[in-house]
């Protein structure tokens, strides 16, 4: 751990290790096998506050920051990476309540953010990242907003009970509306069929003629935007998270796995081509995790972190893909077969090219920041 | 009846992986601070559940070095109310029989405790020796490694032992000592919120002058016990012994060495 | 110095000497040079445990009968324990690191104002001066523990450390004693002792553990173990080829991705040990296993092995055990 945590996330530390040690590593297969979660880990994980890490004190929650909140689902990723990537979503879209939402909706829907799971949502069927083709709107009618449209590709899509939305207000403006799962007029759709982080489902969601009061709108309207890239930006410092610990899974059973395979008496740790994997794998980690929580320690210091976090999910991404690889390598006929836990771990690494945003959005993000801000030295 | 519990906690290594360096012949400690003793999560966890059950309050007790008080939080975190540390200077190089005395005088400091729970052993010294201590110095009744603890505060408790091949059903009045075996309960989670809170409540720290205690039963000078050297083990391969014969000639063999191992 | 005693606590079971009583009284004559070896027995009037003990040789037993000590608690013992040294006062007191043991020597530690070693694993005099070796940390480290300046000096001895021998050679001098204060303790009572077989549902915290592999892996070897698993109040385990048996899991399995077991007995059957499994029975104490391959690896990791038809040999010990 390269970062200084303070005492209290130490501690923090400590205790998600323990749990998920003890709750979450044994499943880590039977939830990829299951394409679910046990009905009792979600009720565990909400009795021991893990879904109000980031909800301030006063609206029933730990009030730890993006440094305590990087780290946990680090921890969780390292177990299971999907419990990770669930956790993930829900940070990110009670972050945005709690930096655009009004005083009363914070009031109402924060506490409750303590038990029940938030997803962020703007896909939608026709288009992928151009937000601005988008048909599903709100229109106002009298102090009234009126949502309709379908809502696609969404983490916890299905899991979640409460959703940040993006809908257009007018042909060039998104704005971003809070909705309920019990509000008359939603919808659950179908889940996807992924191949891989098969714990968390993505899934749709239908609004027709749902109706809310103003105070739902979480900023201005036409802000939908900036609160879309806020939450990407969050999200990506997550996803540096997931692919560190998905990176640091592949080492832990890579590494288990040669110091006890023996060719000719000797452990295969003493052959080169297993220590060159190794190495690599461990290189992959460190410095996703340096990244992650580079990106982590600019925004609490409300430093710019786009940049650094869109690079930790775009190597991270990669990076765990290549170590869960490597790692199927080291265990042989072994990493092949699905009763060994590395096959998965490949699957799930490859979500972190696609989830919030395209490794190839990535990239182009980072071109950009990165040619912008040399331009004056020319 | 509302109780007053104190569990006495211990922070121990990390890991039990240590090693010697090879020159001084110390133990090389790693510079992680520790983690609460695993057995005194399940004594907390037991107070804890007593305090639900009455009403009333825990107090944490621990003695030991300032960076201890992480774990005195961590318990805090669990739902504990209160903690003390005992800190000095002179408590410093104290073994069982000196912690185990200053850890009487602070409960007697403490006043009308009606139980003292611990842990059966900590898991770096692997003693099971302050539980007892302490209830001799407080001329309490002692119960050691329990596994389950029922009752009625008031009207006397029932507390199930358990030994390497029988159990005991014990009764007892309060006050007293019971030490807490793994097998009692699980313990919980500190929460997230709990150990930010954890964080603003004050921990008490007391040295000898805050107890009564006598300056030559304290610290080293109260040891009686002096480590002479510390290495570490060779560990030996398994030799195997062959049995022969029929499988009737094999298993009577085998049982008569298992007879003198004690497993039958 | 010929008076000089080593005293040995007789813990006793259900009516039984337990084994760890002689195998101290063994290592006490051993390293006592002039010292005399003394047993201290607590018994109830209608029993005769001495005539069990002296087939051991101590130099003396000293008996106290009294029907209160039926089911005397740990502080009876340590009180009466206390008088008697004070009267006798012993060189060093040794007692075996069972429960009963570790919960009696620290309360007399206390009483007695001096020095405790808990769980020793060998013991030595350097003239007067018991030098005890003890492990810490979880066994990864031996420390050597002396008490230079109190009388008595304790120490508790793990079980089946050192070997139990009998001497019959030595005469014994059974001393009975009447007239201790017997104090009574205080709102405490054992109301029920009652014999243990198995006290732990998961197979990580069994004493007692079968193992069974692809060579016991049918019908006739999985009933046939759990008979024998209900008899000597073991936990069935299995490798990971058998969690797929309709009987088994991953929650039984053994090994690298299943459990890490300690148990004090394991019996391997049919297992032939690759390093998947036998990472996860490195703390087992007796391992005892049972294949057919006489090369098969697992033989490594055993105490006792045996080369042949798992099935055979449970039907055997089934038989013999009746």
């Amino acid at each position: 751990m390269s970062i200084e945590l303070t005492q209290s996330q130490v501690m923090l530390h400590q205790m998600v290790v323990d749990f998920t040690d003890k709750e979450v590593k044994p499943l880590d297969r039977l939830i990829d096998k299951e394409r679910n979660y046990p009905a009792e880990l979600w009720d565990k994980m909400i009795d021991n506050g893990f879904l109000g890490l980031t909800i301030p004190e006063e609206y029933g929650g730990a009030g730890f920051d993006v440094i305590a909140s990087s780290q946990t689902i680090y921890d969780f990723a390292v177990r299971n990476a999907s419990m990770a990537f669930t956790l993930e979503g829900h940070y990110k879209s009670v972050d945005q309540v709690l930096n655009y939402a009004t005083d009363e909706l914070k009031e109402k829907y924060l506490p409750q953010a303590n038990h029940r799971i938030f997803g962020f949502s703007s896909t939608e069927p026709q288009g992928g990242s151009n937000v601005m083709g988008h048909t599903a709107k709100a229109v106002k009618e009298d102090d009234k907003w009126i949502l309709n449209g379908n809502k696609t590709m969404i983490t916890n899509g299905g899991l979640a009970q409460v959703y940040c939305v993006l809908l257009k207000t007018s042909p060039t403006e998104l704005s971003c509306f809070l909705v309920d799962e019990d509000m008359p007029g939603f919808k659950h759709g179908k889940r996807e069929k992924f191949i891989g982080m098969n714990g968390t489902p993505v899934g749709e969601i239908f609004m027709e003629n749902i109706v809310v009061s103003e105070d739902h709108l979480l900023g201005k309207i036409g802000q939908g935007v900036e609160i879309g890239d806020n939450a990407h930006y969050d999200a990506r410092i997550s996803m540096g998270a997931i692919a560190a610990g998905i990176t640091e899974h592949a080492l832990t059973i890579a590494v288990d796995y040669a110091k006890q395979r023996e060719v000719k008496g000797a452990p295969i740790t003493q052959l080169y081509s297993i220590q060159e994997k190794i190495t690599e794998i461990a290189i992959a980690k460190e410095n996703t995790q340096l990244l992650y929580q580079e990106a982590a320690r600019l925004k609490v210091a409300g430093k710019s972190y786009a940049k650094v976090a869109t690079m930790a999910k775009s190597y991270g991404s990669r990076a765990s893909y290549a170590a869960a690889d490597h790692a199927l390598q080291v265990l042989g006929g072994y990493g092949y077969s699905q009763e060994y836990p590395v096959e998965h771990l490949i699957r799930d690494a490859r979500a972190l090219q696609l989830a919030e945003g395209s490794l190839e959005k990535m990239m182009i993000e980072i071109a950009k920041e990165v040619i912008d801000e040399r331009e004056e030295s020319i | 009846m509302s109780l007053k519990i104190v569990v006495c906690i211990k922070q121990v290594p990390v890991s039990n992986n240590l090693k010697i360096d090879p020159i001084t012949k110390n133990l090389i400690r790693s510079g992680e601070s520790g983690v609460m003793n695993p057995y005194d999560k399940n004594a907390i966890e037991a107070a804890l559940r007593l305090k639900d059950e009455w009403g009333g309050e825990v107090i944490l007790l621990s003695m030991g070095p300032a960076d201890f008080e992480m774990t005195l939080r961590q318990g805090m975190a669990m739902g504990c109310d209160d903690a003390i540390l005992l800190s000095s200077r002179k408590f410093g190089g104290a073994d069982t029989l000196a912690t185990g005395y200053v850890l009487a005088q602070a409960i007697k400091k403490l006043g009308k405790v009606d139980l003292v729970l611990l842990g059966r052993q900590s898991v770096d010294a692997d003693t099971s020796q302050v539980g007892p201590i302490v209830s001799e110095f407080l001329g309490w009744p002692q119960i050691t490694f329990v596994s389950e603890l029922t009752g009625h505060a008031k009207k006397g408790m029932t507390a199930t032992r358990l030994l390497e091949n029988m159990q005991q059903k014990i009764e007892f009045q309060l006050p007293a000592v019971v030490t807490v075996r793994s097998e009692m309960n699980e313990p919980r989670y500190p929460t997230p919120r709990n150990i930010q809170q954890s964080y603003k409540k004050n921990i008490r720290i007391w040295d000898e002058n805050s107890l009564s205690v006598d300056p030559n039963r304290i610290g080293l000078k109260g040891s009686p016990t002096v480590v002479r050297s510390v290495w570490a083990p060779i560990k030996e391969a398994k030799h195997t012994i062959y049995l022969k014969g029929t499988p009737d000639e094999a298993v009577r063999e085998l049982l008569i060495q298992m007879r003198a191992s004690n497993l039958l | 110095m010929t008076d000089q005693e080593i005293w040995v606590y007789a813990e006793k079971h259900v009516g039984m000497i337990q084994p760890v009583t002689y195998q101290l009284i063994t290592k006490a004559k051993e390293i006592a040079n002039d010292k005399k070896v003394v047993v201290i027995l607590f018994e109830a009037t209608d029993k005769n445990l001495e005539e069990k003990i002296k087939e051991f040789g101590p130099n003396e037993i000293v008996v106290v009968k009294d029907d209160r000590l039926k089911d005397a608690t740990d502080s009876e013992i340590a009180s009466l324990m206390a008088e008697l040294a004070d009267r006798r006062k012993p060189n060093s007191i040794l007692f075996g690191a069972t429960v009963v043991g570790r919960s009696i020597a620290p309360r007399l530690q206390a009483k007695l104002n001096t020095g405790l070693t808990s769980d020793c694993l060998n013991l030595a005099f350097d003239d007067d001066l018991l030098i005890q070796t003890k492990p810490s940390y979880g066994d990864n480290i031996m420390c050597e523990i002396v008490c230079p300046k109190h009388r008595p000096q304790m120490a508790s001895v793990r079980p089946n450390t050192f070997e139990a021998k009998k001497d019959l050679n030595q005469s014994v001098i059974v001393t009975k004693i009447n007239d201790l204060f017997f104090k009574k303790a205080e709102r405490i009572k054992i109301i029920e002792e009652t014999p243990l077989l198995s006290k732990s549902d998961s197979i990580a915290n069994a004493d007692r553990v079968i193992a069974l592999g692809r060579g016991a892996a049918d019908e006739k070897a999985v009933r046939l173990a759990e008979e024998l698993a209900r008899k000597l109040g073991a936990k069935i385990g299995v490798t990971r080829p058998l969690t797929d048996h309709p009987k088994f899991s991953g929650d039984d399995q053994i090994g690298q991705s299943g459990n890490t077991i300690a148990p004090k007995l394991l019996v391997n059957l049919g297992v032939h040990g690759a390093v998947q499994y036998t990472t996860g029975i490195g703390s087992a104490e007796l391992v005892v296993s049972i294949d057919k391959d006489p090369e098969a690896p697992i033989f490594n990791y055993s105490n006792y092995s045996y080369v042949g038809d798992s099935v055979s040999f449970l039907e055997s010990f089934l038989k013999v055990i009746q």
